[in-house]
């Protein structure tokens, strides 16, 4: 998957981009495209996707693929994804225990 | 002042247009005015559906001609084209009363030509696999298709051009004296000939030739989702025709229909009403249950002017010779290029292939001819 | 029916709200994110414990004032319709103004209120350039909500790129927090930061933050490359280098890196106020199309109010200000408070707005659209990535006879997407003003409902057919 070799290539560095020395909730576990991720319940999902070293977050159907995340605060639509089959704005949506991400 | 026209063209919509590109092939030296951009109104926001199943009766053999020429709009435009799409379309009903309503309807359309069968909800099924089985029955009419409409001004300025047709955008009239000189807000203008074709502006257009011709305006709303997977693949319709639904080729599913938003021909088209934009998504999403997935992005107006019968005002404007008028055909859009080549016929000086509709019908008895 | 709805929960509409509530008036308060804070002021999700700094200060500050008043706040709300006021058919009285939002359970609520106070906040301008669109290119506000509200990376060697003080901000703060900054690239020259100094005075404690953010970028050895510009961004499949020149032009420098987050300024929202026709004006050194106030941030439009950056960018300092005026002036035309309580309230808060605006309007000049940028844009650039139109298809529009954003708009499909012509229509309008004489001439697209893009299965909800109020047939 395209997405998975874009975490291929900054996980080679470190295990995540979390800022280290902050209390943060504790990791739920949730999955995007198949894969287990864990990210601090309530952190918004597309900053949990970039922490995990995923940015392409799916092909799309717009012209300029693909999608990723860009302005972080719901305006863009580029960080469309399906939460529990549904589309969603992975900006908008914190993470939940158990929630089924994929691209869309 | 330089030689006048041999016809001014007042309105730059698909009417207008087709009118003006057909009159100066005609060697006519033709100017055509807009006080905004070329089809900016209604022919450039429409729903660009060519369906015979929401052509009223009496229009249906026109809107077969237009069909065809819309299909082959490159040929005959230059190479200007709509991306015209020739698919079938189906009607459908849900309820009883909509199965009496659509056989009724299907009969008279039928009768003026339009090749509609009336089909069960299996075979209705194989033509739209996208469609609800909630549908009890429906119209199948094989010719159907629809157009990219806010590609229509883009389409046919350069055969304009091309035909020596002086366009002059963003030149609002004023007023019309006899002879002809028309005033505009770039200065006076003479023509020999004059047409209206100003959509719901006609009835304004009128008054300055000291006609009474009232024009209702339709506040036409169209809602359209963003990219899908394919979800349908004909033009989808209810037996009422308060639904259009296509989708193009880039995925996006347009909804329209002719559910009323707020405007006017002063303001425009001023904002759709919540429960019109709701009602009219719900319809879509009862007819292809795909939809409930999408995510609708925009909504517009477009306004449609309607005569006192419905009817198209087409024709030679009593008591004015050489002024000419063209508007107000239901779903005039469909029928537009072809209406505006046989006008053109006729002010040329032939018998029009088709009849006109002249507005003698529409006026009181002592403005009529 | 409520007295006073307030469209967005940055630090102009909390202000806004809280004074109007403290008046007594009844309020709604509307936001689509999940907490109260908007983008500066964000708030960090619960059970966070971020380190504090002056702007989490300020965004507490209001969050408590907005609790403790009356106000009702909506979060999590997505306001997808306007309505009510002037948009009701000819010849009838102003309706109440009409909100639908989509609630966080995707049910659709309806709110009237009598008054409309709109603090919609802005969004990034990012001029488009070759590789934009690649995955680890992203928005310098978005990597601040990154940084402060979620504490990530957006990843480890990063260049930051654009223009304002938020470039030095996130630029420190990547680097404070062990990110590798490859390199600030700004478009302003040093002159244009010198000759904002004397309006920079007023905030002495801006002043040092810059300053301290510059120092430790110096310190850590970060090149900051002053009238520079991002040619292109290049990688396979995600962004791995960029390509940086003088702005003058000349020779380019390559920067490997895993993240790009790059702004060119901040462009008010006017989405509200454009779909009730209320009168605007280009004010480039704003951010763009403003909406005309009066000096008590009354639109043209009767009871509509535009206040924060979203009328016109003046910084998050300067916001509150701008919310309490706005709010005074609703509760004075509403009757709810007389002539001279709303003259003795006001003046504090417009003194306020005067003050703060010093600061933050140079700053938002240093931000304004650079016509220069847009310019160099090649032709074959994807500037509406939605529709995947290029510069040359919208200058061929141009040239096809389209000269107002509407019409290139219908000639190209720019601005048809899914983010509604946001990411794209500051260089689509500065490519058609290059050439029609203004972004005055080139105009903006009309404003429409829905004003998000809105899931059609929360908006459908359950329903019968025969509830669908299917209107009267045509004659056959």
């Amino acid at each position: 998957m395209d997405a998975i070799a874009g975490r291929d290539m900054l996980t080679s560095v470190a295990d995540d981009l979390r800022i280290a020395g902050m209390t943060r909730p504790a990791p739920v576990a949730f999955t995007f495209d198949g894969v287990e991720l864990r990210a601090p319940e309530g952190e918004s999902l597309a900053a949990a996707l970039i922490a995990s070293g995923i940015r392409r977050l799916g092909e799309g159907l717009d012209p300029a693929r693909p999608r990723a995340a860009l302005c972080m605060m719901g305006v863009c639509q580029q960080c469309l994804v399906r939460v529990d089959g549904r589309l969603a704005q992975s900006c908008l949506v914190p993470v939940r225990a158990g929630m089924l991400v994929a691209p869309a | 002042m330089s030689a006048p026209f041999d016809v001014a063209v007042i309105g730059a919509g698909v009417m207008g247009c087709s009118t003006a590109l057909h009159l100066a092939r005609a060697g006519m030296k033709t100017v055509l005015l807009d006080r905004g951009a070329i089809c900016r109104e209604a022919s450039g926001v429409n729903a660009g559906t060519l369906t015979m199943q929401m052509t009223r009766a009496a229009l249906v053999p026109y809107a077969l001609r237009a069909h065809e020429m819309w299909m082959r709009m490159a040929e005959w435009c230059d190479g200007g084209h709509v991306q015209a799409v020739d698919c079938p379309g189906l009607s459908v009903a849900f309820t009883e009363h909509e199965i009496a309503m659509l056989e009724e309807r299907a009969h008279f359309r039928r009768q003026a030509g339009a090749p509609i069968e009336i089909v069960s909800t299996a075979r209705a099924r194989e033509i739209e696999p996208g469609l609800s089985d909630k549908a009890l029955l429906a119209g199948h009419c094989p010719i159907d298709g629809f157009t990219s409409a806010y590609l229509t001004g883009r389409a046919f300025r350069p055969a304009l051009l091309n035909a020596g047709v002086e366009l002059r955008e963003d030149t609002a009239v004023r007023g019309i004296q006899p002879g002809f000189s028309i005033d505009t807000e770039a200065g006076e203008l003479r023509a020999t000939r004059v047409v209206l074709a100003g959509g719901v502006w006609l009835q304004d257009m009128a008054a300055w030739l000291g006609i009474t011709l009232p024009i209702k305006v339709l506040i036409n709303q169209l809602v359209v989702t963003e990219r899908l997977p394919p979800v349908m693949r004909t033009v989808l319709g209810v037996a009422s025709g308060l639904l259009s639904l296509k989708q193009y080729a880039n995925g996006t599913v347009l909804i329209g229909g002719g559910w009323q938003g707020i405007g006017d021909r002063e303001r425009g088209g001023l904002a759709v009403k919540p429960d019109s934009f709701l009602g009219n998504v719900r319809l879509a999403a009862h007819t292809i249950p795909a939809l409930r997935d999408a995510r609708v992005v925009r909504s517009w107006l477009g306004l449609e002017a309607e005569t006192a019968d419905a009817l198209p005002a087409i024709g030679p404007i009593p008591g004015v010779p050489d002024a000419w008028i063209i508007g107000s055909v239901h779903s005039g859009y469909t029928s537009g290029p072809y209406m505006g080549k046989l006008l053109a016929q006729a002010i040329c000086g032939q018998a029009p292939e088709l009849p006109l509709f002249p507005i003698d019908r529409l006026l009181a008895k002592d403005q009529a001819a | 029916m409520i007295d006073i709805a307030v469209l967005g929960a940055g630090p102009a509409g909390m202000a806004a709200a809280t004074q109007a509530a403290q008046r007594g008036a009844s309020v709604v308060l509307f936001d689509e994110s999940p907490a109260p804070g908007g983008q500066v002021y964000r708030a960090a999700p619960a059970g966070y414990a971020m380190p504090r700094d002056a702007d989490r200060a300020e965004g507490d500050a209001l969050r408590a004032a907005l609790a403790a008043s009356n106000a009702v706040v909506r979060t999590g709300h997505r306001v997808w319709g306007v309505g009510g006021g002037p948009l009701v058919p000819l010849g009838e009285a102003a309706a109440p103004f009409r909100l639908d939002a989509l609630a966080p359970d995707g049910s659709n609520t309806i709110t009237e209120a009598r008054a409309l106070v709109l603090a919609t906040g802005t969004h990034e301008r990012i001029i488009p350039f070759p590789g934009w669109t690649l995955p680890g290119v992203l928005g310098l506000a978005a990597a601040t909500i990154l940084l402060k509200a979620n504490g990530v990376l957006p990843g480890r060697r990063v260049v930051v790129a654009g223009a304002g003080p938020l470039l030095y901000a996130v630029a420190a703060k990547l680097a404070k927090a062990g990110a590798t900054v490859a390199a600030v690239v700004d478009l302003a020259a040093t002159s244009e930061w010198i000759a904002a100094l004397p309006a920079l005075m007023a905030r002495p404690d801006l002043l040092a933050r810059g300053a301290a953010w510059r120092a430790s970028l110096t310190l850590k050895g970060v090149p900051v490359l002053a009238a520079h510009r991002i040619v292109a961004a290049e990688g396979v499949g995600v962004l791995q280098r960029v390509r940086v020149a003088p702005l003058a032009g000349g020779d380019y420098r390559v920067f490997d890196c895993d993240a790009l987050t790059i702004g060119h300024g901040l462009v008010p929202a006017t989405e509200a106020t454009r779909a009730f026709r209320a009168a605007h004006r280009y004010v480039a050194e704003s951010g763009g199309w403003v909406p005309v106030l009066d000096e008590d941030r009354r639109t043209s439009i009767p009871l509509l109010y535009a206040c924060g950056d979203g009328s016109g960018v003046r910084g998050a300092a300067a916001a509150p200000a701008s919310g309490r005026v706005a709010a005074l002036a609703a509760l004075r035309d509403l009757g709810l408070i007389d002539a001279a309580s709303h003259a003795t309230s006001r003046a504090s808060p417009a003194a306020d707005f005067a003050r703060a605006s010093r600061a933050g309007g140079a700053m938002a000049r240093m931000m304004a659209l650079r016509p220069a940028l847009v310019a160099a844009i090649p032709p074959e650039t994807i500037i509406c990535r939605c529709e995947g139109v290029t510069r040359a298809q919208i200058e061929a529009a141009v040239e096809d006879g389209a000269t107002a954003m509407n019409q290139v708009k219908q000639f190209t499909r720019c601005g048809m997407g899914p983010c509604q012509g946001r990411l794209c229509g500051e260089a689509a309008a500065e490519l058609v003003a290059a050439r029609v004489g203004g972004r005055e001439k080139a105009g903006f697209a009309t404003g429409r409902v829905p004003l998000r893009p809105v899931a059609m299965d929360a908006l459908l909800g359950d329903f019968d057919y025969a509830d669908i109020p299917v209107p009267r047939p045509a004659p056959i």
